[in-house]
Parts: structure tokens; C-alpha cells; sequence
């Protein structure tokens, strides 16, 4: 239920509340394609973010069994040896993106995927299971990235479209209908006033007749 | 109450780059990326370019201003945007193979959807009221 | 920019990632340090993707989730299960979704 604002009901207030409502409307009119551009933006995201994790727990499930073997075959303190003396390089080149005035992160892989000699683990434990294993973290680790900068993207996005969403309900829902019912108002109390003149008009047209 | 519509839909358009790159600029660069008026970064990824230079001749490649704005206005009706430029529609339209009408395309939510999927950081959505 | 990783979770998910190059590694064990450790990590201009566990975040619990909110752009962190294959029911960004769009979305894999 809208309630109607205090303005003076004169022909300019009703210029200006025209105004005003074609202004509203514009905006909700635009917010409203912007919701529609964050809502597709945003299911493109999902789709890819179902696929991505999909193939990046499956990788992951893999590289745990990887490990485990190693562990089992050559010994988890030999493993984790390893694991501390592997070369901890790795990098990612992260940069912003721009959609619709929200900031995403932009990652472009730097590589992830190194060959036995750069990883950097002594050379007398080195067994072919535990270059499995860093092998299938390898590709854990950057299918994780894509997925991580994905969910970056769609919180991002659905935070954003909360935020317009409740605009394009204020103006729809409060503003708007609390503007016409205010020009409304308006128009019926100029009305009354018009009616008010005609009347007295013929009244004292009627009393200048009689006194002739 | 005004102020804060007027507010609101100057803040619509404050992601937008304050100056485009060329496409020749941006494949140039080591880190391709333009600033926003909003005072933000937004870099163009090179996959894109690369797509970019392919399907245009190598003298496009000054003419083309990114990133490429796909132009929302109300007025043209749900979920149907604008394109201009006479490079941008020619890019445009061979990604969507579709006819373009001198240095103007409309195009519909469909179609938007695919371009922004083909070129998501070398396209930003430019609202019109 | 140039950012480096961190994976925080049980001895062998930690062993795992630092094999494959990652260089900040926590091994949690108590709840109050490893806030401490994940706090620190959030803050660190140099680490740009946590890797969280899901048993690890659990225990983390409220903090956490605060931790989340307060978040800035980077660094990105990602909750993924440990070899035990953990994960929990609830999925954040379905609960988000569903009270944005006011629906569940299911979304169709390619080509069905």
C-alpha cells in the first residue's frame, strides 16, 4: 500500500512529478536489464563450475591414491621428506576482470606442471611413485585454481545481482507506486479546485446578473 | 529520492574504461589491461586476443577499440543489446554470423549470451538510458 | 601479479600439495592456531589461493564463516575434501543461489 507524499497540489508539482516517474522508471527499467545480464552471466558460471569440479575431484581422488601408494611402498617419513625438500615455486599470475562493475579475479597459469629435476626432492629417494604422486598433484592443483577463480566469479556475481535485485523491488514495489499514487492525488485535489473556481465563477457571474 | 535514482544510474556505467586499447595495443603488451573510471584494473586475456587477431585482417587491428561495449537501452526491447563501430560489427557478426546493418548490430539475449561466453573479458555490457 | 599457494589441512593432504609446490603448508591440529595460521594467510600479500579441507573448515566453524565475509578479492580460497573423500552436505553457493534467483537451478550438462 503506497501512501502518498506531501507536495502542494499546483500544475507545477504535477510537471515535476511526471518527471520524476518517467525517471524512476527509466531506472527501474535498466536495473532491471541489468539483473537479466547478471542472472545469465551468473548460469554460464554455474555450468562451468559443475564441470570444473567435477574433473578437479576426480584429479584430486586420484592424487590422494597416488600418494597412499607412495606412502605404502616407500614409507611416509621417506614421503614426507620428500614433501619438505620439494621446491615450493610455484606461482600464479592473478590479475583483476571488470563484469558489470564487479571486480573478479583473472588467473593465468603460470606452469604448474614441473618435470622430476625441477621439483627439487634429494635424488636418492627419487622412485617413480613419488613422481606420480607430485605428477597428479601437479594437475590437481591447476584444475583447483580454475575451479577457485570460477567460485571467485559466481559468489561475486550472485552477491551483486542480491543487491540489484532488492533496488529493482524498492522502485517497483515502493517508489514507483508511491509516486503515481501521489500524482494521482494531484490531479484529483487540481480537479476539485478547478470545479471549485467553475462554481464560484457562476455563482458570482449570477449575483452581478441579479443586481443589474 | 531522485538523488539517489540519478546516483544509482550514474554508478550503472562507472566500470568502464576510462580510454579503449586497440587490438594491435593490446597484443603488444606483455600485460594487456585497461583502467577503469571506477579507479579498478581489467586485464584482456591473451586467448582472446589471439582469437581476436585471427579472424580480423592484420590493418583491423588498429581499428579496433577494446574492450568491444555491448550496449543494453531499454528501449530496444528485453534482452536485446546494440553493437557500433564499423570493426566491432564486422567482429561481431562473424562470431554470430550474423548480417550487420551499416556500422550498427542488434543482437538478442541468445546471442549475447554466446558473445559474452566467446569473449568475456574483451566485451563489458554499457547500459543506455 | 605473482602469487604463491597455501594448503591448509590433515599430514598428508599438506604433504600432497607441498610435492606438487605449494609454498604455505599447515598441518592443523588445534582450532585456535590454526585461525591464527588462516588469519595470517588471509592477510598475506604474497598468497593469492588458500586450499582449505572440508573437516578443517568444519571445525573451524563459525570463525570461519566470518572470516569469510570479511574477505577481500584475494587471496581466493577454495574448501576441497581430504583423501577420506569428506565433504558436507550443505554446498554455499547452491544456499546463495537459491535465495538470489529464488529457485534451485539445475543446470543441464552440455549437450542433454
Amino acid at each position: 500500500m503506497a501512501m502518498a507524499l506531501t507536495v502542494a497540489p499546483t500544475r507545477m508539482e504535477l510537471i515535476k512529478l511526471r518527471q520524476r516517474i518517467a525517471l524512476a522508471q527509466k531506472g527501474h527499467d535498466l536495473l532491471k536489464d541489468k539483473m537479466d545480464a547478471l542472472i545469465m552471466e551468473l548460469f554460464d558460471a554455474l555450468r562451468r563450475i559443475q564441470d570444473s569440479r567435477a574433473k578437479a575431484l576426480e584429479q584430486l581422488s586420484k592424487a590422494y591414491s597416488a600418494l597412499s601408494e607412495c606412502m605404502a611402498v616407500l614409507g611416509t617419513l621417506e614421503t614426507m621428506q620428500a614433501a619438505r625438500e620439494a621446491k615450493k615455486d610455484v606461482q600464479l599470475n592473478i590479475s583483476t576482470r571488470n563484469i558489470m562493475g564487479i571486480q573478479v579475479p583473472l588467473v593465468e597459469f603460470r606452469d604448474i606442471e614441473r618435470n622430476a629435476l625441477a621439483r627439487g626432492y634429494s635424488l636418492h629417494t627419487t622412485s617413480s611413485l613419488l613422481d606420480n604422486a607430485a605428477r597428479e598433484f601437479e594437475r590437481a592443483l591447476k584444475l583447483l585454481v580454475g575451479l577457485a577463480e570460477l567460485e571467485a566469479v559466481a559468489f561475486a556475481l550472485a552477491r551483486e545481482l542480491e543487491k540489484t535485485k532488492r533496488r529493482v523491488n524498492a522502485l517497483e514495489y515502493i517508489l514507483i507506486p508511491r509516486l503515481k499514487e501521489t500524482l494521482k492525488f494531484i490531479m484529483m485535489r487540481l480537479d476539485e479546485i478547478e470545479r471549485e473556481n467553475f462554481t464560484r465563477l457562476k455563482r458570482i457571474k449570477a449575483i452581478i446578473e441579479e443586481r443589474r | 529520492m531522485d538523488r539517489l535514482i540519478k546516483f544509482e544510474l550514474g554508478r550503472l556505467n562507472i566500470h568502464l574504461p576510462k580510454r579503449r586499447i586497440s587490438l594491435r595495443a593490446a597484443l603488444s603488451s606483455p600485460q594487456p589491461q585497461i583502467l577503469t573510471k571506477d579507479g579498478g584494473v581489467h586485464a584482456l586475456k591473451r586467448e582472446e586476443l589471439e582469437f581476436l587477431s585471427k579472424i580480423l585482417s592484420e590493418s583491423d587491428w588498429d581499428k579496433l577499440q577494446l574492450p568491444i561495449f555491448i550496449s543494453l537501452e531499454p528501449k530496444l526491447g528485453k534482452g536485446a543489446a546494440r553493437i557500433m563501430g564499423d570493426v566491432e560489427t564486422k567482429v561481431v557478426g562473424q562470431i554470430l554470423k550474423k548480417e550487420k546493418i551499416g556500422s550498427e548490430l542488434i543482437i538478442y539475449r541468445p546471442e549475447v549470451a554466446v558473445l559474452r561466453r566467446k569473449l568475456p573479458t574483451t566485451t563489458q555490457y554499457f547500459f543506455v538510458w | 601479479m605473482s602469487f604463491k599457494v597455501a594448503a591448509i589441512g590433515d599430514r598428508d593432504t599438506v604433504a600432497g600439495f607441498a610435492l606438487a609446490g605449494v609454498a604455505y603448508t599447515y598441518i592443523h591440529s588445534k582450532k585456535e592456531e590454526t585461525l591464527a595460521k588462516l588469519n595470517g594467510f588471509l592477510n598475506s600479500r604474497e598468497i593469492g589461493l588458500i586450499l582449505l579441507t572440508h573437516r578443517v573448515a568444519e571445525e573451524l566453524g563459525f570463525e570461519l564463516r566470518q572470516m569469510i565475509q570479511k574477505k577481500k578479492l584475494l587471496p581466493m580460497m577454495l574448501r576441497i575434501p581430504d583423501k577420506t573423500g569428506y565433504a558436507p552436505k550443505t554446498d554455499e553457493l547452491r544456499d546463495l543461489i537459491r535465495r538470489t534467483v529464488g529457485a534451485e537451478i539445475i543446470v543441464k550438462r552440455e549437450g542433454e
